[in-house]
């Protein structure tokens, strides 16, 4: 799957999840950028990408990502 | 020995002095003595157990870094874990858990007397700990390396403007300045002086002046009335935040001075407009300490429950948090209202939304500041005071007496350190509010040597006039 299909996708749900059709996503997008994406809705959108996806992430990984564009290579990683 | 002692400032003055005048080599030896004689000052208990648990966490640390297979890493890691808790619950919780125990077999018909009334409370343990469980998770996810060098690591854990009540600091962040070197830098020394100058204003004048009334009220309030109660319920808020910021601004301007960056605490917490909010603004350091290592945790394995997942891993954080602060059911209670309140907020944002959209924003906004500081003012009663049936008589009574006398609800303050309380807290907040929209002390900064100058001794001067220097320990040395 291309990065940016991806990224796409991963786009479309933050949208359901936070229900703000308005949403726009960069590779170098962060919590910072999106207001209710907090600590909250955090849990809600991992699981909601790994039922999406059909992946799992451990903590560890979910700890590590910096940005979207991060979250979206270990997508295409793990969907490879 | 406390930041606002005489003996501290004679303390502070001359590992300042000595520190700029010896070699860069020497100048964190220099600061981890000066931490050692500071804990080893109030008791050479705490410093023992202080540097053996330094000790074992540094060791811990390697020890995980040096494994290759993750089944041994996990097994040092919980085998560490585990000792640090220990020596948590042995020093604060032995008591209360010996306790219940003793309570509940009795419950059940059996016959088992507590016989601990108390084991001493070490200084600053609450606070190390966390540290050092920080430490061992950040090591055990890979995100930090192993301490190698003990001297550095002491100076991490014990650092002597930190040590007693925080701010918890990471080691990414503390570390490596450690090994920085440190030149004279008379920008970060002046904006030191000032935040000291801040948080003694805080405590001296708004803190200590509103301690004796607002204690003698929360320690008998069968003697008090209603209005009364209520006053103290209000006010209790406002001095607990000068007494803790005024303790940050102090531990993070005495750093500065010896060129350390210390993590914020607070960022105008009583203008969160809901408790979710407030809890991003009030002890940052512990809050997000919560959030990152049991929070996240917790909720990322219920991950699959959807909402409740989340619901059950805020409960369970924010009573962790409350217990925290104390071994008693008044502060699990305290942490179980913030958890509660904050699913609450969870569940009727989508209904926020919608009012702040009918409602003019800033009316809307107004509402909620109140009533956010409200919850607070009410939920610290569970904090403040001891005995839970004198928590529920003051919730009981609060609103008898409406009607009451100026003379009566001004709890046996005189009205000239009214007015010195209320200016002082007015100036606290004017200031925030500055300081967080324009850059005052860089303005101020461009000011001739003069005006500069006037400003400061204006400030000694009204510290030491209307300052109460009566020994009045900080609120959070407690814990």
């Amino acid at each position: 799957m291309e990065l940016s299909q991806v990224l796409e996708e991963v786009n479309s749900i933050f949208c359901k999840v936070l229900n703000k059709p308005t949403i726009i996503l960069t590779e170098s997008s962060t919590a910072d950028d999106v207001d209710e994406w907090d600590s909250l809705n955090n849990i809600r959108l991992i699981a909601e990408v790994e039922q999406h996806f059909k992946v799992k992430f451990k903590l560890r990984e979910i700890m590590k990502l910096k940005n979207v564009g991060e979250l979206c290579t270990n997508i295409q990683k793990k969907t490879a | 020995m406390i930041f606002n002692s005489w003996e501290f400032a004679f303390l502070f003055i001359l590992i300042t002095g000595i520190f700029y005048l010896i070699v860069p080599q020497l100048r964190k030896w220099l600061l981890l003595t000066g931490s050692i004689i500071f804990i080893g000052f109030n008791h050479w208990g705490y410093l023992a157990l202080a540097v053996s648990t330094a000790i074992i966490t540094f060791s811990s640390g390697i020890w995980i870094d040096k494994q290759n297979s993750d089944k041994t890493r996990q097994r040092i890691f919980t085998i560490s874990l585990i000792a640090h808790l220990t020596i948590l619950v042995f020093f604060k919780y032995f008591g209360f858990l010996e306790a219940n125990l003793s309570l509940f077999i009795k419950t059940i018909g059996g016959n088992w007397n507590s016989s601990i009334t108390k084991i001493f409370l070490p200084l600053g343990i609450s606070f190390y700990i966390f540290q050092s469980i920080s430490y061992l998770i950040e090591v055990y996810w890979e995100e930090q390396e192993a301490e190698k060098n003990l001297g550095d690591f002491l100076l991490y854990m014990l650092f002597f403007m930190k040590f007693l009540s925080g701010p918890i600091e990471r080691p990414g962040d503390f570390l490596p300045q450690v090994k920085e070197k440190k030149a004279f830098d008379y920008d970060k020394v002046s904006y030191g002086l000032r935040l000291i100058a801040i948080g003694l204003f805080k405590k001296l004048i708004i803190s200590n002046q509103l301690a004796t009334p607002l204690n003698d009220v929360f320690a008998s309030v069968q003697d008090y009335s209603g209005a009364q109660l209520c006053v103290a319920t209000l006010f209790y808020p406002i001095q607990l935040y000068a007494d803790f910021s005024g303790y940050t601004d102090i531990a993070i301007g005495g750093a500065a001075i010896l060129g350390y960056r210390l993590s914020p605490n607070f960022n105008r917490p009583f203008i969160a407009q809901s408790i979710t909010d407030f809890w991003r603004r009030w002890h940052m350091s512990l809050s997000f300490w919560v959030k990152d290592y049991i929070y996240e945790p917790l909720a990322f394995r219920k991950r699959n429950w959807g909402t409740w997942g989340i619901v059950y891993a805020l409960l369970i954080t924010f009573i962790l948090l409350g217990l925290w602060h104390g071994d008693s059911w008044n502060f699990i209670i305290y942490g179980a209202i913030q958890g509660g309140v904050i699913i609450y907020e969870m569940s009727r944002s989508k209904w926020c939304t919608k009012w702040n959209k009918y409602l003019s924003g800033k009316w809307f906004k107004t509402y909620n500041i109140i009533r956010t500081y409200l919850i607070f003012a009410v939920s610290l009663l569970f904090f403040k005071i001891e005995k839970f049936a004198d928590v529920i008589y003051v919730i009981n009574h609060i609103f008898d007496g409406i009607g009451s006398t100026y003379k009566e609800i001004s709890l046996g303050v005189r009205d000239h350190n009214i007015i010195v309380i209320s200016l002082a807290t007015s100036l606290m907040f004017l200031y925030e509010y500055t300081d967080s929209k324009w850059d005052i002390w860089g303005k101020f900064e461009q000011k001739s040597i003069l005006i500069r100058w006037s400003v400061y001794y204006l400030i000694i001067f009204i510290i030491f006039s209307c300052g109460d220097f009566g020994a009045s320990d900080f609120i959070y040395l407690q814990f």
